[in-house]
């Protein structure tokens, strides 16, 4: 018994040192997952927690829609929906139906994604900008319906008097940051594989895709259904953390978020939106904080995004990135920008100019120690 | 000398922790960029400084001063920040007391926060009847709210239907009409459905004929098409529930199409001073429910609005009941003789006291009680660019209410 | 009733169709969706607000210098913000997001969010067919007839507008045969925010100035040209006097349902989307990549 955890120990330390910590953007990543997970253990500050479990389901939430709007080219500009789907169900059914409160997040979850294939069906004809426009529609038919229902829906008022999940906050934050952990992994698997390329495919050239065979409608409802699910899920956490849920988790304010969050952190990345949240969030509550400036908080937020897309266009983890990885030439794979050989294959990472043959010193040029060492692998 | 030196730097050093435990930190939560922030922010500030010049509260025997926290919730952009406000005063700035709210759905949120850390939270700003509704469904976790202000909405139709009471007398003078036709125009929310419902149950016996109901939506910026329809159903009163800016726009179109009805009800944008500008003076004889103005609901609004408008060069619109939230705190603690919430509750609950619009007494749900001589809200017209009180017709300061155009009234006011 | 159906929808089309004009122009021709249109109409009537209310100018006065003055922000706004990123579409978009929000907070901190009100330039109002129509919203319809007459005018019988139209037609074929399309892109910017900004100043009186009402107006706007045909002013026209007639039939005919005016139009819109995915009039960009 101790054998076999010493041997997965050292099979994990083994892993560790070669997959992940040879590469910056994964230790970092890694870093970052333990660091959300030990959060409560370092500091026991309730409103530091409720920061960080709402920068969490924001993360969900805009990492979902860049599933959508990165990888399958639907850029869509009513992701709200789904989000206030997910909350407004799984609110509704704990408080009307009394189901607990785990089923009522995957009710919401289901809905979502119910609401996502039917979004997704009606806009599968429709292309780019017309899209996205498209779907800036449907969160406020929504809203509509959900006014001319107050007495079902709470009106302007939404749903309040939840349970929440647990009782004390610190169980409230762990379920919300390993969902979180678990969702972002998943959708980046996704984005990943197989499934994940085809939906690329079809963003880059739906016609050519088609052409190959690909069932292009089946996969972008698949992605529409995938994207809503997560993003209800993110919803229904909302809305259980906060005990209740209202028209503001269907605005167009936060659908614009999802897309600011999204081209902000650099599209078609997943990991992108994530660093976004990550980052934006805790910024603008913290200027919220202070009295003198709290209120310029919106403004500073849009100066700074706009200020920070100047200069990073394709967003801010593609610039990060390149930065601090450099793809090798000829294997593509990445290694660390500091590293003067690629950890793959060998090849010299960056292209090292010729020195023109001026004051030629034989030795040195055919020296076959130098020659021989280059090629060799690691 | 030396031993005396040291006891003064001693006394030096120990006054200002001393000096900091002496405060009761009230937080004022509202959306501080707006008008409704800007008046709790300014109702609390007149308080403590008149409460601090006085010596402060007294504590169980000790005089403490207030500390006031300016939170900005930004409550109408989004009700998370809300609530991570409402959270950072009460763990970070270690706020005792909280005072405020403003958009509904965000109170309800920010509610379970003040209610998880047992915080006594005084609402003034939201008028939803659910606030109220908690404090009865679960007595032990909500009893920490008291709404001041103002009514919730089901009391604010009571007090709409005894003002068109009182003034219908002096309307069917005026018409030469035994009924006259009422259209309901009323925003599609849920605080106006008790009073849609009201209306609509109430009117007819009071010998009017209710013409049509209209909805149109809180951020409306046209009422053309609505305002043309209550015009061709031939409508003598414009009963109006609205609380958002359409309100403007209803005040606006009405005078530009110079509609011979009239607009009487709940204008919350109505009763600001802004509105007369807002509606580019066309808004003349738009009538509705407010709180606030220089006449003697109590002994203390005309000092209070008097003093308000020397400081803050604007006349207080109902969110300034943070003035009558923190003396209420005060009077409590010093009658509880402690700062302790649990202690002060059952002291607010039998508390009668007189505020600055009306008198102060809470119902079971937290809620204050409706009445006359207690509070009832006034009714104010706008007169050529003037905000008039014109109800309760026998309290001191009031002037009579006016028709439109040819349809003078008779000089007195209506009983 | 259908006088008044009739009448009402007619002039709230006029005023979507000004709003939706610019828009699409910009769309039509430089391929950007630009958020921040209705902000500058914003600004268009907070200027307005500013110089009538602070120096007294005459009406007609105030509002060129306002159009004026706000058309060349956004020049200045786009040769800053837009054309460095003009490569990259995703960051164009959140640019004019990002402005569109800078905007409504600078106004919000300038004029707090209290609600102003703007004199009309005409008062008074007309009775046709028994329907109550203020002068200044038929001075809309008027202005907006005048606008579309004068985009169309420099469009089809300049040299601009035939720059602009083959730049819209194909970017990089006028590029070579020499067209200066930075310039011809700052061109259309300023038509298309002059048209945002006379849409402000002439319809600022009839609605309510706060610094979030670029909000709707977005929504409608976006209704409509989608409605239309992104790029088609033609289809722009149609697409408004649609969604006004639509709206207008909506309070009509369901008085209690009136604040669903703008779901029903919206819902329309995805109707028509789904019988035409380009909208009425719009132009397919298969071949663009």
């Amino acid at each position: 018994m101790a054998t076999s955890l010493s041997f997965f120990a050292r099979r994990a330390w083994v892993n560790l040192r070669n997959d992940v910590l040879v590469l910056p953007s994964r230790t970092v990543a890694l870093a970052w997952a333990a660091g959300i997970l030990l959060l409560p253990l370092l500091r026991d500050d309730p409103y530091l927690l409720r920061i960080v479990a709402m920068t969490c389901i924001f993360a969900v939430y805009a990492a979902s829609w860049d599933l959508l709007a990165g990888y399958a080219g639907q850029v869509s500009f009513g992701h709200a929906l789904f989000f206030g789907a997910g909350a407004y169900t799984s609110a509704l059914a704990s408080l009307e139906l009394g189901i607990s409160p785990w089923f009522g997040i995957a009710l919401g979850a289901a809905v979502a994604s119910a609401a996502g294939v039917a979004v997704g069906y009606l806009c599968l004809r429709l292309r780019g900008s017309y899209l996205s426009l498209a779907t800036l529609a449907f969160p406020l038919i929504t809203l509509g319906i959900l006014f001319a229902f107050p007495e079902r829906s709470g009106g302007e008022l939404g749903v309040s008097g939840l349970r929440p999940l647990f009782a004390s906050r610190t169980a409230n934050y762990y379920v919300i940051a390993v969902a979180m952990l678990a969702l972002v992994y998943g959708l980046w698997a996704i984005a990943d594989s197989r499934f994940g390329l085809v939906l690329h495919a079809i963003r880059d050239d739906e016609v050519a895709a088609r052409a190959s065979g690909i069932n292009t409608p089946r996969y972008k409802l698949a992605a529409f259904a995938i994207s809503a699910c997560a993003a209800g899920i993110a919803g229904a956490l909302y809305a259980h953390f906060m005990r209740g849920a209202g028209p503001s988790t269907l605005e167009v304010g936060l659908s614009f978020q999802a897309v600011i969050w999204g081209i902000f952190g650099g599209v078609a990345t997943i990991y992108g939106p994530v660093v976004a949240v990550f980052v934006l969030y805790p910024l603008t509550e913290w200027l919220g904080s202070f009295t003198a400036f709290g209120e310029l908080r919106l403004l500073i937020f849009a100066v700074i995004v706009l200020v920070v897309l100047l200069f990073m266009p394709r967003g801010l983890t593609p610039w990060v990135r390149d930065r601090i990885e450099t793809p090798c030439p000829r294997c593509k794979g990445p290694s660390a920008a500091w590293r003067a050989t690629c950890r793959i294959c060998g090849v010299a990472l960056h292209h090292v100019p010729r020195v023109p043959a001026a004051a030629p010193s034989p030795p040195a040029l055919t020296d076959p120690g130098t020659q021989r060492a280059s090629s060799r692998l690691p | 000398m030396l031993r005396f030196i040291a006891l003064a730097a001693a006394a030096a050093l120990a006054a200002p922790a001393a000096w900091a435990q002496d405060k009761v930190k009230i937080a004022i939560l509202g959306p501080m960029a707006f008008a409704q922030g800007e008046n709790h922010w300014a109702g609390a500030e007149l308080a403590r400084d008149e409460i601090n010049g006085a010596g402060g509260i007294s504590v169980g025997g000790k005089k403490k001063q207030i500390e006031l926290v300016r939170v900005d919730t930004n409550e109408i952009q989004s009700v998370t920040d809300a609530t991570n406000a409402m959270e950072r005063a009460i763990t970070r700035d270690k706020a005792d007391f909280v005072i405020g709210g403003f958009r509904s759905e965000a109170v309800l949120a920010m509610q379970e926060v003040a209610m998880d850390n047992k915080k006594l939270f005084l609402g003034v700003g939201a008028a939803d009847a659910k606030l109220g509704g908690n404090v009865e469904k679960d007595y032990n976790r909500y009893k920490y709210w008291f709404r001041v202000s103002p009514l919730n909405s089901p009391d604010l139709g009571r007090t709409i239907f005894t003002v068109l009471g009182t003034i219908a007398g002096q309307i069917r003078a005026s018409l030469h009409k035994e009924t006259p036709k009422v259209a309901i125009l009323a925003e599609k929310v849920l605080w106006t459905q008790a009073i849609v419902a009201g209306a609509q149950a109430n009117l007819p016996k009071m010998k009017m004929e209710v013409v049509g109901l209209w909805q149109p939506s809180a951020t409306a910026t046209d009422v053309t098409a609505e305002l043309a329809a209550i015009e061709r159903a031939g409508a003598d009163i414009v009963f109006t529930a609205l609380s958002g800016p359409v309100g403007i726009v209803v005040g606006r179109q009405m005078g530009e199409r110079n509609m011979k009805a009239i607009a009487f009800g709940i204008n919350v944008e109505g009763q600001k001073d802004g509105f007369w500008q807002a509606t580019a003076a066309k808004g003349n004889y738009v009538a509705t429910l407010d709180t606030y103005a220089e006449v003697e609901m109590t002994p203390k609004t005309i000092p209070f609005v008097k003093a308000f408008k020397a400081r803050f060069q604007k006349a207080p619109t109902y969110t300034a009941a943070t003035y009558d939230a923190i003396n209420l705190l005060k009077e409590s603690i010093e009658k509880a003789g402690s700062a302790d919430a649990d202690k002060l509750v059952p002291v607010l609950e039998q508390s009668n006291t007189v505020g600055t619009a009306a008198s102060l007494e809470f119902t079971k749900t937290h809620d204050p009680v409706w009445g006359i001589g207690k509070t009832t809200g006034i009714a104010v017209q706008w007169q050529d660019g003037e905000k008039v009180p014109f109800w309760p017709p026998q309290v001191k300061g009031m002037k009579p209410f006016k028709l439109p155009g040819e349809r003078q009234a008779k000089a007195e006011p209506a009983k | 009733m259908l006088q008044d159906i009739l009448i009402t929808g007619l002039v709230n089309g006029g005023v979507y169709a000004l709003l939706a004009m610019g828009f699409s122009l910009i769309f039509g021709v430089a391929r950007i969706v630009n958020i921040a249109h209705s902000a500058f109409y914003m600004l268009a009537a907070y200027c307005l607000y500013t110089l009538l209310t602070y120096t007294g100018m005459a009406m007609g006065l105030a509002a060129l210098a306002s159009v004026a003055a706000v058309t060349a922000l956004s020049l200045l706004c786009y040769r800053l913000f837009i054309e460095p990123v003009r490569q990259h579409e995703s960051a164009v978009l959140i640019a004019t997001i990002a402005l569109g929000l800078i905007f409504q907070e600078l106004m919000l901190r300038l004029f707090g969010g209290h609600y102003l009100g703007i004199p009309n330039a005409l008062e008074g109002v007309v009775s046709f067919l028994g329907v109550t129509i203020p002068y200044q919203r038929l001075l809309i319809l008027l202005i907006a007839g005048a606008s579309l007459a004068a985009v169309w005018f420099v469009l089809h019988r300049t040299r601009l507008g035939l720059a602009i139209r083959a730049t819209a037609n194909d970017l990089e074929v006028a590029n070579l045969m020499g067209m200066d399309v930075r310039t011809v892109a700052m061109a259309t910017m300023a038509i298309s925010v002059a048209l945002a900004a006379v849409a402000g100043v002439s319809v600022a009186p009839v609605f309510v100035v706060d610094p979030f009402m670029w909000l709707s107006p977005l929504v409608t706007v976006l209704a409509v040209v989608v409605l239309g045909g992104l790029g088609s002013l033609k289809g722009s026209l149609i697409g408004a006097l649609i969604i006004g007639y639509v709206e207008a039939i909506t309070v009509f005919l369901l008085p209690q349902g009136a604040f669903l005016k703008g779901a029903v139009a919206l819902s329309i819109m995805v109707v028509v989307l789904l019988a035409r995915p380009e909208g009425l009039y719009g132009v397919a960009f298969e071949e663009e990549r």
